[in-house]
């Protein structure tokens, strides 16, 4: 069994957001990028089911401009095999759907029998690729996977509901699974497994390699983020102004108010 | 302009979130045309469409007794064909999202993802976990909308009912639903405390939880609870976890101590009675939802708060 992997960079959680000049994106330069939280735990999954000798092969793919290497070299660095890297100013500006019409074009250029990614990213929070791909694909898709388990034809996964419940479905592979965070302790590349990653490969493709020229990126984008902006501040808190220790008589003096003191 | 509302059926009714679309559709403008899905499901049918929805495909099929990805793809495929629909609202629930980026997919359409608001002509919603607001607008066709479930408040009308049944094969599906099951029974009930006091991704060790969020959980006679992150590093066992995908809790006074506020958070702790946010980023989100906030690093202020809250106590 072939899995893909699917990793997006995303600006790290701690950088400071400032609001582009097109006022429609947020400043990239300069800014620290990581992998997506989500797809750690994708990778981590994928990567199991290889030690654990279900999977012969763990391909990682990210679409995004040169920083994108980085995220390819960690994964490769973890112990994914080899990589794709789509990098083309013609895949830029694409909606969610030309993202996903992307990925699944490399599913489909590699062969895969399973598509692991994550449930949303970080940044644009749409979970929207995973089932996309299912779709494109015609086979079937899982959102919010905390468990997975492979079976005779495909697999047997726990679906992450409202409330702690959860909801068991069992997929024939090929499958699309979109993974939750937390279904796995995500291991770090060793020392070993980075020396290793130099001498992996990372082919580098474009949106005509893989059969989509025009089919993607800003012009057949059906949907655009017009403007970005820091969310209207309501009433909002009354902030405790001071030295910490007039901030703490303040807190003090309010849980007392509140009778809980 | 017709609006394909999707209603979803949770405890064998309609759910809140669902008249919520109907809501949702209004502000859009256009006519509205329900959807249900089920087993038996007549009687909810009805219910939706009297309570707004008016017009309602239903597809009721021993089959669809569950939720599945596959067999909810062709169902809601089906009713957008019947109704010539340009806009498709489903909520923003675990069946929903699961399904509805397919079907924008499949039909090739536009899809805006967890909207809390449509207005002059665009789609709102939270990007980069809440620290951001994007406007979408939609050049599409069709376009196929997930609705952030309680950010719009239900419809409270009526309309004229009219059912129409809606006939999908359901032959051959690849995905089976299997079973529900429910989180096992929790060790550490956070839904009955009086006091709260939550530490975040931001607390940035598992060591320090109990070094710092606990003895001021202690010494304010309540109990300690985190946000997800913290759960899934392994730092703290599922029960501590408050939100949409933990415990709901409804304290006299919550503590945020290094969290920011993503809407997951807040669903589970938006109803405490005070709540109090620690958190170095004074853009941090959590501070519209609290009452008293204090910018700083959770390091210098909790334990002076610790041993303030001891001498208090003491005197
Ligand atoms: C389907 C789904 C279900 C989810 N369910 C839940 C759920 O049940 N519960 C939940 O919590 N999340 C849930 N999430 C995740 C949610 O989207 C957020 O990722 C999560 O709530 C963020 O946690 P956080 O605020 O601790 O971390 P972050 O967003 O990373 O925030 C950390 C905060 O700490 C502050 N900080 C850092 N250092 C300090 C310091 N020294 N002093 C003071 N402040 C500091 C930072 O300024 C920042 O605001 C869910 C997500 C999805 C998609
Ligand atoms: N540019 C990208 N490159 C690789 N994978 C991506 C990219 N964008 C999104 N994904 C995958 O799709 C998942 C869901 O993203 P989204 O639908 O944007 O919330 C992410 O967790 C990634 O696994």
């Amino acid at each position: 069994m072939k899995i893909l992997v699917c990793l997006k960079q995303v600006p790290h959680q701690d950088a400071r957001l400032d609001i582009a000049g097109d006022g429609a994106w947020i400043k990239e330069d300069g800014i620290k990028f990581e992998i997506n939280s989500y797809d750690s735990f994708a990778l981590e999954e994928a990567l199991r089911l290889k030690d654990a000798g279900a999977a012969t092969e763990v391909i990682v793919t990210s679409i995004g401009p040169d920083r994108v290497t980085q995220a390819l070299r960690t994964a490769l660095g973890m112990g994914a095999d080899r990589a794709v890297h789509v990098k083309d100013p013609a895949v830029e500006g694409s909606d969610a759907l030309g993202i996903a019409r992307t990925l699944a074009a490399v599913a489909k250029s590699v062969a895969c029998d399973a598509v692991f990614l994550g449930l949303m990213s970080d940044d644009s929070n749409a979970s929207a690729v995973g089932p996309m791909i299912g779709e494109l694909l015609g086979v079937p898709s899982a959102t919010g996977v905390v468990k997975e388990e492979k079976t005779a034809s495909g697999f047997r996964v726990e679906r992450e509901l409202e409330g702690g419940a959860l909801e068991v479905v069992e997929l024939n592979t090929p499958c699309v699974l979109a993974v939750q965070t937390g279904l796995n302790q995500v291991r770090y590349a060793s020392l070993k497994g980075i020396m290793a990653a130099k001498k992996k490969p990372i082919d580098v493709k474009t949106a005509a390699d893989l059969g989509l020229a025009g089919k993607v990126g800003a012009g057949a984008a059906k949907v655009k983020i017009t403007k970005i902006y820091a969310p209207p501040k309501g009433t909002g808190a009354q902030i405790l102004k001071g030295s910490a220790d007039e901030v703490v008589a303040g807190l003090v003096g309010k849980i007392k108010e509140l009778g809980l003191l | 302009m017709t609006i394909l509302v999707v209603g979803e059926i949770q405890k064998g009714a309609v759910r809140e979130a669902s008249y919520e679309l109907i809501a949702f559709a209004k502000k859009i403008g256009g006519e509205v045309k329900g959807l249900i899905i089920g087993s038996g499901c007549g009687a909810q049918a009805e219910a939706f469409a009297k309570k707004g929805a008016g017009s309602v495909y239903v597809a009721d099929d021993a089959a669809l007794a569950n939720y599945s990805v596959d067999a909810h793809t062709r169902v809601i495929k089906a009713a957008v064909a019947a109704s010539g629909a340009s806009t498709v609202l489903i909520s923003n629930t675990p069946s929903g999202w699961d399904v509805a980026s397919r079907i924008a997919a499949g039909l090739d359409a536009g899809f805006v993802s967890d909207a809390f608001n449509y207005a002059d002509g665009a789609y709102v919603r939270r990007v980069f976990n809440g620290k951001l607001d994007a406007r979408i607008v939609s050049s599409a066709a069709l376009t196929v909308v997930t609705v952030q479930p309680g950010a719009n408040k239900a419809f409270e009308g009526s309309a004229d009912a009219k059912i129409e049944k809606l006939a999908v094969d359901l032959s051959g599906l690849s995905a089976k639903f299997v079973e529900t099951k429910v989180a096992a029974a929790k060790g550490h009930d956070l839904t009955k405390a009086e006091i709260i006091v939550s530490g975040g991704r931001g607390v940035g060790a598992p060591e320090k939880f109990n070094e710092v969020i606990k003895p001021l959980a202690d010494a304010l006679g309540g109990q300690m609870g985190a946000s997800r992150p913290v759960v899934d590093a392994g730092w703290l066992p599922h029960e501590y976890q408050v939100g949409s995908s933990g415990q709901i809790v409804t304290p006299k006074l919550y503590m945020a101590c290094g969290i920011s506020g993503a809407i997951q958070h807040l669903v589970g702790m938006k109803g405490a009675n005070f709540i109090i946010a620690i958190n170095k980023d004074p853009d941090a989100p959590i501070f519209e939802v609290a009452q008293l906030g204090v910018v700083g690093d959770l390091f210098e202020i909790v334990p002076k708060l610790t041993a303030a809250v001891k001498a208090a106590k003491g005197a």
